[in-house]
């Protein structure tokens, strides 16, 4: 009843204000997210970036301005926060996957308690996503026993498991040793090239140029510059952008 | 014997010469600082009387002491000169002759340690009586312990007053404990059970095996044929009453705890500050205006005189409830629970239920003593166990709620699945530790008229027959709650090494 | 940027229904909750006044005989009317209500104080000896840290009480450990106990100037040691110049301000006390009173002979003067028998009669006192040397010990119990604390050639009193609240006597009020003193 028809836009972000006490977090974010759109944020530490695709599925509060996520608008109604969770699947930079609980209970345990499947429909799908990012035979492990690496594409299997229509991901490579980066970066390609929408923060550059259909640079609470990857990369127009890029490319 | 020999023998047939200095022996251990010098002149003073004094007392076994240890460091030094150490001269080395003093300690403490240990026998054994008739006991002439009269009231001590002939129920709940306790220690060890139905059916088991006890201990009614009820007033007694209350009170006092750590924590947003400021004045000008002028009519010192004013303290609360608590009720309240039950003696707490607890009824209503004392423990024993529990919650990271949330599950899936789960199993050790905790405090049932273990060995000298026998009964009680708490603080040690190392 | 702004249905967004809004929510849970907990209390409330009027009004009786609740605590001026055996401050039965709980608050603030140094002590010296390098000191340690904290504190109360200390031999055979000047008996524990002559007061004058020039010094010769940069051990200075001025103060207090005397008929010639000593030595016909050991035991003189030439004494029970003359007396040999009275004017009547040749008071007092003398011209007034503090030895006459302090077989079992019980806790906690330290710390020290003192003050000791406070500080509250258990024994603590007064008046919930207000308010200081430590060596760290 509260979904709003917009067409293709699955999420609208209008001047979007977040302070943390005296600190202006964000400062009047506009953003619109075409459905399928794959969009890699980039910036500074502290540039308010994380904080944004918090705010998507409220794990941070925003104070002024409109978000709406698949027609839904994010308000203080608990049922439209909890629709928008089921529809928003993120994946963290510490993986933050439940210790006591096997991998196959992690990625199971939404889907049985918010969707309400049974436990073997569940599994089922369960193991079909844990196949997909390519770690079917640990599923009754404990997430303690893995690699970094695979901790990661069990969370996204995790996330992936509630069918979302949209995936966050805040920096899910930063936290993994380089050679364990590519294989979660493996799995976030296969996800972005089948169709699904995606915002992304991450200092992958590679992945950026290559998947992304548009790159969002922050600084101080504010969107500084977007654009296609192929522009932004070769003809960044903004000085603060050219400024970061000269400092990461050049590392 | 044979390593001195032979390394007396490489001594003798070593050429070279031995790099051993006694000058700078002597500067080093006994000359390095005046004080020193002065502390090992003290200490050997003390070794020789100790030594004097127990040769003359026990002539044979100090001489072979003495003897042994000489031996023992003679050689000790000859393996450390010729640097030929076995592991027994090295054991001794490094744990007892590591330095002059130590090496004087050893002897002391080794001669009054066999000292207290030979008394203790004679006092114990030898010229104890183990007599359990009072009348032959009082015959026999012995200086030592009366364990006769342990004995001869093992049973006051176990169950106190419970009646013999429904002996058979004490024996069927224990039956029970064991019967559920054995497949437990496997099934719940073993992840291959983690979803099963035995699993299940075992626990809901443990859940019901506290009411099949309770009516077992207790019984029916007084007609009923096979459990007629017993006045636990009487009947509970010895150690069996001090196991109820400390499990009572610790199985009670787990979900209320929870839920007071919970509710401590809580960041549910107050009660908004215009709301309590509107409140609070409210009452403050009805307070002023209807309370004050009579009481300050009848005061009759200056002190009552600024107690009528008591109005203008309900500001001063709602300052400090919004500055503390954010407006907060359910934590203000958790807070000021925890804080006032943890800053009184649990003997308050106890008197609070036993004489208290009544006023605070309806009257008429009446409850018996039992009941109280463990009503009183739960509710002491909660304030503490929410503490624990708050050790775990804040040792679960931001990100397990974040992650919970970002899946969508409601703040109770939240707290069932993820968060208790995890912050219970941290603190499994500290829970074990309080439970050690409550099962000595238990003897403070003894001051408010109980008869537990240690109120039972009281009365012991109080029988005609065993008049005055008290220290054999508290060293026998001594020995229950010692084996009792070091059990548990092993398990606890051990539950503490495994969750160490892990999942986490 | 038309995209960036898309145009959306307003009515919409606003129309939150209030049982969804998450804000409310908060609120309404909170409100409902107040509801739960008012209803409850006054259910509460409720049956506690029906009940009370079950009880009658004589709950609140005023004292002009109507009831009423501003009364509740009248009836705490009325007497007592029980005896408290242990009183550090004057009471008598007929005192009020409030002045029992009074003295019995101080014996729980003296259990409490003491108990803390005493534990902190004991609890410190056993987790050292936990980590002795010595397998024996080390595993003893360890038994006594386990009997302690694996046995309840009542028993071990009961045990100390019951079957240690009043199974003690009585008093005229106590037990005399090492010959020391300590006697344990049924009937309590005799110690010696420092006696503070009237002069104290200047010598602690001395005692503050020494500790601000010793600060003074300390300053002076830091700026100095910055300015030359070479190091004048201003440690050792600073400690000289405060012993010197101490030591200064000690005899300047004791010579100038000297205000006892002793009083004798100048028919015993008495000029000075050096005269004393030349009496005895006439009267026992000895060369040297050294010798008096000597002379009984080659029969020279018997013990009759010594009972009979000792000097005999009048004194005021329990005066400072007493045991200054006495202490001196001792310390040059001299024999002498005291005669205590509780007043000073019946001691005078004693003198007067004859039954002693010294009268032994404040200089002022003897001066009054002779002059109620009829015959005062026949007697001397003569100064005797005071120094500012005597150490008060027990001693045994007839039946009981005079002199030092007395622990009673009540107050010396939950003091030793408290303190042992304790001291095991703290054990562990010193021994875990000292773990802490990271070894890489102590390797560090030693690298930099710091001495092992230096090591442990310097490097070790801050570290580990970090992990050590704040465990410490629940120790030392758990031992306030344990001293409650004192009523298993007996022993009048604030527990133990508004018990009794609940018992006595009838009126638990007023008494109670005040004993859980008490020991609330005792653990709130006792964790704001500690935290207030912790702050500041917690900054200290920084």
């Amino acid at each position: 009843m509260d979904k709003l028809e917009t067409a293709e836009d699955i999420i609208i972000c209008r001047n979007v204000h977040k302070w943390y006490g005296d600190f202006h977090a964000l400062k009047g974010i506009n953003l619109t997210v075409k459905k399928g759109e794959v969009i890699v944020i980039i910036g500074p530490s502290g540039s308010g970036k994380s904080t944004f695709i918090r705010t998507i599925n409220r794990l941070e509060e925003h104070q002024e301005g409109e978000i709406i996520v698949d027609g839904i608008l994010l308000s203080h109604d608990v049922r439209n926060i909890a629709e928008i969770r089921r529809e928003v699947g993120m994946v963290f930079q510490q993986f933050n996957l439940f210790p006591h609980l096997t991998v196959l209970e992690n990625v199971t345990l939404a889907p049985i308690h918010v969707r309400k499947w049974s436990r073997d429909h569940a599994e089922e799908v369960a193991m079909k996503w844990l196949t997909r990012v390519g770690i079917p035979e640990q599923a009754h492990k404990y997430p303690g026993q893995l690699s970094g690496g695979q901790q990661q594409r069990v969370a996204i299997a995790r996330a992936l498991a509630m069918e979302p229509k949209i995936m966050l991901f805040d920096e899910p490579t930063s936290a993994l040793d380089p050679e364990m980066i590519k294989e979660v970066l493996d799995v976030m390609r296969d996800l972005a090239r089948s169709g699904y929408t995606i915002l992304a923060v991450t200092h992958e550059m590679g992945f950026a140029r290559e998947v992304a259909d548009r790159v969002i640079f922050f600084d101080g609470g504010q969107i500084v510059e977007q654009n296609t990857p192929d522009q932004f990369f070769t003809n960044p127009k903004h000085e603060r952008t050219k400024l970061f890029l000269s400092q990461i490319l050049h590392h | 014997m044979a390593t001195i020999y032979q390394n007396l023998q490489t001594l003798i047939s070593r050429q070279e010469k031995l790099n051993f200095n006694f000058s700078l022996f002597v500067q080093e251990n006994i000359t390095r600082s005046w004080w020193l010098t002065l502390w090992l002149l003290i200490l050997t003073f003390i070794t020789i009387r100790v030594t004097i004094s127990q040769l003359v007392a026990a002539p044979v076994i100090t001489a072979v002491v003495l003897i042994i240890w000489l031996l023992s460091i003679g050689m000790v030094v000859l393996n450390e000169v010729t640097r030929q150490h076995t592991n027994i001269s090295l054991w001794l080395k490094e744990n007892l002759y590591n330095s002059i003093t130590n090496t004087q300690l050893t002897l002391i403490l080794t001669l009054l340690i066999i000292a207290g240990l030979r008394a203790f026998y004679a006092y114990a054994w030898v010229n104890a009586s183990f007599e359990t008739d009072p009348e032959i006991a009082a015959q026999l002439e012995f200086t030592g312990a009366n364990w006769g009269a342990v004995i001869a009231n093992m049973r006051n001590l176990m169950v106190f007053r419970f009646p013999k002939e429904e002996t058979w129920r004490i024996w069927a709940s224990l039956a029970l404990i064991i019967v559920l306790g054995i497949p437990s220690v496997y099934i719940y060890q073993q992840q291959k059970y983690r979803r099963s139905k035995i699993r299940s059916a075992l626990t809901f088991l443990w859940i019901l095996s506290p009411i099949i006890i309770f009516f077992l201990l207790r019984g029916i009614n007084e007609e009923n044929p096979l459990l007629p009820q017993v006045n636990p007033d009487v009947a509970w007694g010895g150690l069996m009453l001090t196991i109820i209350i400390s499990i009572f009170a610790i199985v009670v006092s787990f979900p209320l705890g929870v839920l007071l750590a919970l509710g401590r924590r809580s960041k549910i947003r107050g009660i908004p500050a215009w709301l309590t400021w509107t409140v609070a004045l409210g009452f403050t000008v009805w307070g002023l205006i209807y309370s004050t002028p009579p009481n300050l009519a009848a005061a009759r010192s200056t002190s009552e005189e600024l107690l009528s004013y008591w109005p203008l303290a309900i500001p001063i609360v709602a300052f400090l409830f919004q500055r503390y608590f954010n407006g907060n009720v359910v934590a203000a309240f958790s807070t000021i629970y925890i804080e006032v039950v943890r800053g009184v003696p649990l003997i308050t707490v106890l008197f609070m239920a036993i004489i208290l607890f009544p006023i605070f009824l309806p009257p008429g209503m009446q409850i018996l003593n039992t009941w109280r004392v463990l009503a009183g423990f739960a509710l002491f024993s909660a304030a503490y166990l929410a503490e624990n529990v708050r050790g775990g919650l804040q040792a679960i990271p931001k990100g397990q709620y974040e992650a919970a949330d970002s899946l969508g599950l409601t703040t109770f899936q939240k707290y069932r699945l993820i968060i208790l789960p995890q912050a219970l199993r941290i603190v499994i050790p500290a829970i074990v530790g309080q439970f050690i905790g409550l099962f000595k405090d238990t003897s403070l049932v003894a001051i408010v008229g109980l008869f537990d273990l240690l109120n039972v060995a009281n009365t012991i000298a109080a029988q005609p027959q065993w008049l005055g026998v008290r220290r054999e009964a508290y060293i026998f009680i001594a020995v229950i709650y010692y084996i009792g708490s070091a059990v548990m603080t092993g398990y606890s040690r051990r539950l503490e090494a495994r969750l160490g190392v892990g999942e986490r | 940027m038309a995209d960036l702004s898309p145009q959306l249905p307003k009515t919409r967004s606003t129309t939150i229904p209030f049982w969804r809004d998450i804000r409310v929510l908060g609120v309404l849970a909170q409100i409902a909750f107040v509801i739960v907990a008012v209803m409850g209390i006054t259910w509460v409330v409720r049956n506690t006044l029906a009940n009370l009027d079950e009880l009658g009004e004589s709950q609140f009786i005023c004292r002009d005989g109507t009831s009423s609740f501003r009364c509740a605590y009248d009836f705490m001026r009325l007497d007592a009317q029980f005896d408290i055996a242990e009183t550090p401050i004057p009471y008598e039965p007929s005192d009020s209500y409030w002045r029992a709980l009074g003295v019995a608050a101080v014996n729980t603030l003296k259990v409490t104080v003491l108990g803390v140094i005493l534990a902190t002590v004991l609890g410190t010296l056993a987790g050292i000896a936990r980590l002795s390098s010595n397998w024996l000191v080390s595993n003893l340690a360890k038994w006594y840290v386990d009997l302690m904290r694996n046995t309840p504190l009542l028993l071990q109360l009961f045990f100390l009480y019951f079957s240690v200390i009043l199974v003690l031999p009585p008093i005229k055979e106590a037990i005399q450990p090492f010959n020391l000047p300590i006697f344990f008996s049924q009937r309590g524990i005799n110690i010696p106990a420092p006696v503070f002559m009237p002069s104290f007061a200047v010598w602690l004058a001395f005692v503050v100037l020494g500790i601000i020039q010793a600060q003074v010094l300390w300053i002076i010769l830091g700026r100095q040691e910055e300015l030359t940069g070479k190091s004048s051990n201003r440690f050792r200075w600073a400690l000289v110049s405060f012993l010197l001025v101490v030591g200064i103060g000690w005899y300047v207090s004791g010579s100038l301000t000297s205000t006892q005397a002793i009083m004798t008929p100048k028919s015993l010639r008495v000029r000075e006390f050096k005269d004393l000593q030349k009496i005895m030595l006439n009267r026992l016909k000895l060369a040297d009173l050294g010798d008096i050991e000597l002379a009984l035991s080659n029969g020279t003189l018997t013990q009759e002979d010594i009972d009979a030439a000792a000097f005999r004494i009048c004194a005021q029970k329990e005066s400072a003067s007493e045991v200054n003359l006495t202490s001196q007396l001792r310390n040059a040999n001299i024999p002498y028998t005291v005669k205590r009275s509780t007043r000073l004017d019946q001691a005078t009547e004693a003198y007067a009669n004859g039954e002693c040749e010294i009268l032994v008071a404040s200089q002022s007092l003897l001066a009054a006192e002779r002059e109620a003398l009829e015959d005062g011209a026949n007697h001397v007034i003569l100064p005797i040397a005071e120094t500012p503090v005597r150490i008060s030895i027990p001693n045994l006459e007839g039946l009981n010990f005079v002199g030092g302090a007395k622990l009673t077989p009540e107050f010396a079992a939950i003091l030793i119990g408290l303190v042992l019980y304790t001291g095991g806790f703290i054990a562990e906690i010193v021994r875990a604390g000292i773990q802490a330290v990271p070894k890489g710390q102590s390797e560090a020290a030693r690298a930099l050639g710091l001495s092992e003192s230096q090591r442990l003050r310097l490097i070790v000791l801050p570290q580990a009193l970090r992990v050590i406070i704040p465990p410490i500080t629940s120790q030392y509250l758990n031992l306030a609240k344990n001293s409650t258990l004192a009523q298993a024994i007996a022993f009048p603590d604030l527990w133990t006597v508004s018990y009794t007064t609940i018992n006595q008046s009838g009126r638990a919930i007023q008494i109670m009020l005040i004993v859980m207000g008490s020991y609330l308010s005792l653990s709130l200081i006792i964790s704001a003193l500690l935290n207030w430590y912790n702050r500041r060596i917690a900054l200290v760290e920084r």
